[in-house]
């Protein structure tokens, strides 16, 4: 009974969080072993052949007097295999947000699936220890792990850099690389988790975290990234193909002029703007180049850029923000689930 | 000291009430049947006592004064929820060396030898055992944690009357031994008629009669005589059935030393009877909702 009396008092020693990681690890060992197996698979092909690649492009950098026909098959070659990523690049830039959806979606949904989460929120541990000991595993393991493969990313695409033949900084590449890799497997994992104590089911969670991370991609890549820093503008007419371009517009006396200015003109020699936006001249059916013309006639070609040398700053700037949300969302799923009373 | 105490205790989904106006106090020791048909509320009852659920409204504390769902609460009661959640994938090692890692004390070694004794082996994966031997296993989880309070929601509904007898056996065996209190629902009375010590009824969302068995047995009793020379004024009439001049009506008795009334002929009732006269009786508020109980 002297034991009974005693059990008001709340000083009770919570369980430590290296047991409660054990937990975390021993519960989704096999989805990390899934992960890590699909990363190897595809990590096995990026250095095998990435090596290839840095063998050709070595034979081309070798290759000399450097406009000899021998060294023009060189950097052909090495621009044929090589130069277009296809598949693999779409498959590069979507990995992180679909192995972070997959690590985090099931954390939740599983257990309010199968009912297990019975068991697992009446342990001594408490549902919010065992939540966040869950979380803090998933959201380090993924990170550690797309970070490894962000690295491999961005020496794989070395070459195709040096070589002015991918710009880091190019939607679809920017992502997939450097420390941006880890960041969006970070939000990939924070919406799978919060959309698995949403729809409290694995694939409707999996599914709807897989789109919202796609949306917010598209929307970082088409939006936001081009105004992480105020962009470069140049009159130069020829860009460094390393530079990422934002827009092109003409100007006049320091003035930026209309298309329709531009068209009126380019009318006089029989030719127009090349689309409704676009800046660039098309060549139709005119004798004189109409870029040459508008220059002569005191017009000037506007290039607002970002350069390959901000591509660290906007890694860092886009993991910033990535990671922030991430933590917004996952601070977000403990305090619903802190609130959620089970049926 | 109540192993479970609540006042006004109430849990609402949506617009509807799961459970309503609860107020109980049960002490320490006992094997409380928590009875009902099914969608009374038992299950709502159970979680909220184990932190699951967050009362809508009134007061809940556990062994002794603790807040349902804090964390000495949670260190102190073991559950085993409805169809025994276990991870399916998982050996039943793991299973112990997890539970292990999730609570501040278990005993590895009468989890073994209890499934030793069972003939349950550590390799084999949690989904693979017979529905007997799982619920024997998360019996053995629960157990191994030395719980003072043990819940224990609908445990034997998915068991043949083998492996049933063998569960509760267990439990019986654990409450011996430990001392630990245990709360179980069901929606059969039968099965736990010979076990169960305290009584907890409920149905519609209300609790409708609670106290020890022998209690409750000494307050009612049958009253059989003729409408115009049995007095039961002053007795509350559970259930009231009239066969030609003879009329039979339950009663309750203001208190266990109250005199019998004069008149009418009085007899002990079983805890069945009793029950199933409670579960008939028309509820005075409206909860049509929910399921009633079929006559």
């Amino acid at each position: 009974m002297t034991a009974l009396a005693a059990a008001p008092n709340p000083s009770i020693r919570p369980i430590p969080w290296p047991r409660l990681g054990w937990v975390a690890w021993r519960q989704h060992r096999s989805t990390l072993v899934g992960a890590v197996a699909l990363l190897a698979v595809i990590g096995l092909y990026l250095l095998i052949d990435g090596l290839r690649m840095r063998a050709s492009y070595d034979a081309f950098l070798a290759c000399t007097p450097a406009n000899s026909p021998a060294c023009q098959l060189a950097w052909q070659s090495f621009h044929d295999s090589f130069g277009s990523s296809g598949l693999i690049g779409v498959i590069l830039m979507l990995l992180p947000g679909i192995i972070g959806a997959f690590a985090g979606a099931p954390i939740l949904a599983r257990e309010l699936e199968t009912g297990t989460f019975r068991y697992a929120w009446t342990q001594g541990a408490g549902r919010m220890r065992w939540a966040t000991s869950e979380l803090v595993t998933g959201a380090v393991g993924v990170a550690v792990l797309l970070a490894a493969f962000g690295t491999l990313v961005s020496w794989y695409n070395q070459p195709l850099v040096a070589a002015g033949i991918m710009p880091r900084l190019r939607a679809t590449v920017f992502p997939a690389t450097g420390v941006a890799a880890p960041g969006w497997a970070l939000a990939g994992f924070a919406l799978g988790v919060l959309a698995g104590l949403l729809w409290r089911r694995v694939l409707p969670a999996l599914a709807s975290a897989c789109a919202a991370w796609f949306a917010l991609a598209f929307l970082a890549g088409g939006l936001l990234r081009q105004n992480y820093l105020s962009p470069m503008t140049t009159t130069s007419l020829q860009l460094s193909n390393t530079d990422l371009t934002v827009g092109q517009w003409w100007t006049r006396g320091g003035l930026p002029v209309s298309n329709a200015e531009i068209n009126s003109t380019l009318q006089a020699v029989g030719t127009h703007l090349d689309g409704s936006t676009s800046a660039s001249v098309a060549h139709v059916g005119s004798a004189v180049d109409p870029v040459q013309y508008l220059l002569r006639h005191g017009y000037q070609q506007v290039t607002s850029y970002q350069p390959d040398s901000r591509y660290w700053p906007f890694q860092w700037i886009e993991f910033g923000w990535v990671a922030a949300l991430s933590l917004l969302l996952l601070g977000a799923t403990l305090w619903l689930l802190r609130r959620r009373s089970a049926r | 000291m109540n192993i479970i105490e609540t006042s006004g205790l109430g849990r609402r989904y949506g617009s509807s009430w799961a459970l309503s106006e609860c107020t109980l106090a049960i002490p320490e020791g006992h094997l409380v049947a928590l009875v009902g048909p099914n969608g009374a509320g038992k299950s709502t009852l159970l979680n909220l006592v184990v932190g699951l659920t967050a009362p809508s409204v009134g007061e809940l504390t556990v062994l002794g004064g603790v807040p349902a769902g804090s964390p000495a609460a949670l260190d102190g009661i073991a559950f085993v929820a409805q169809d025994m959640p276990l991870y399916r994938h998982l050996s039943v090692a793991d299973m112990l060396h997890l539970t292990r890692n999730l609570n501040r004390r278990f005993d590895t070694s009468l989890a073994r030898r209890r499934l030793a004794d069972l003939g349950i082996s550590d390799k084999r994966r949690a989904g693979k055992l017979s529905g007997g031997q799982q619920a024997q296993l998360a019996l053995t989880l629960a157990l191994a944690r030395h719980p003072r309070l043990l819940v224990l929601d609908e445990p034997t509904a998915p068991l043949d009357p083998l492996a049933r007898h063998d569960f509760m056996a267990s439990v019986l065996t654990a409450m011996a031994d430990d001392g630990i209190s245990v709360i179980l629902s069901s929606h059969l009375l039968a099965e736990l008629e010979r076990v169960a010590d305290y009584l907890v009824l409920i149905s519609r969302g209300r609790v409708r009669l609670d106290g020890t068995i022998d209690e409750l047995l000494d307050l009612h009793r049958l009253l059989t005589g003729r409408p115009d020379t049995c007095a039961e004024a002053g007795y509350s009439i559970i259930e009231s059935v009239t066969s030609g001049a003879q009329m039979h009506r339950l009663v309750r008795l203001p208190s266990t030393d109250a005199p019998l009334p004069a008149g009418c002929e009085s007899r002990p009732v079983g805890i069945e009877e009793l029950t199933l006269a409670y579960l008939r009786e028309v509820p005075a508020p409206p909860l049509a909702a929910l399921t009633g109980v079929s006559r």
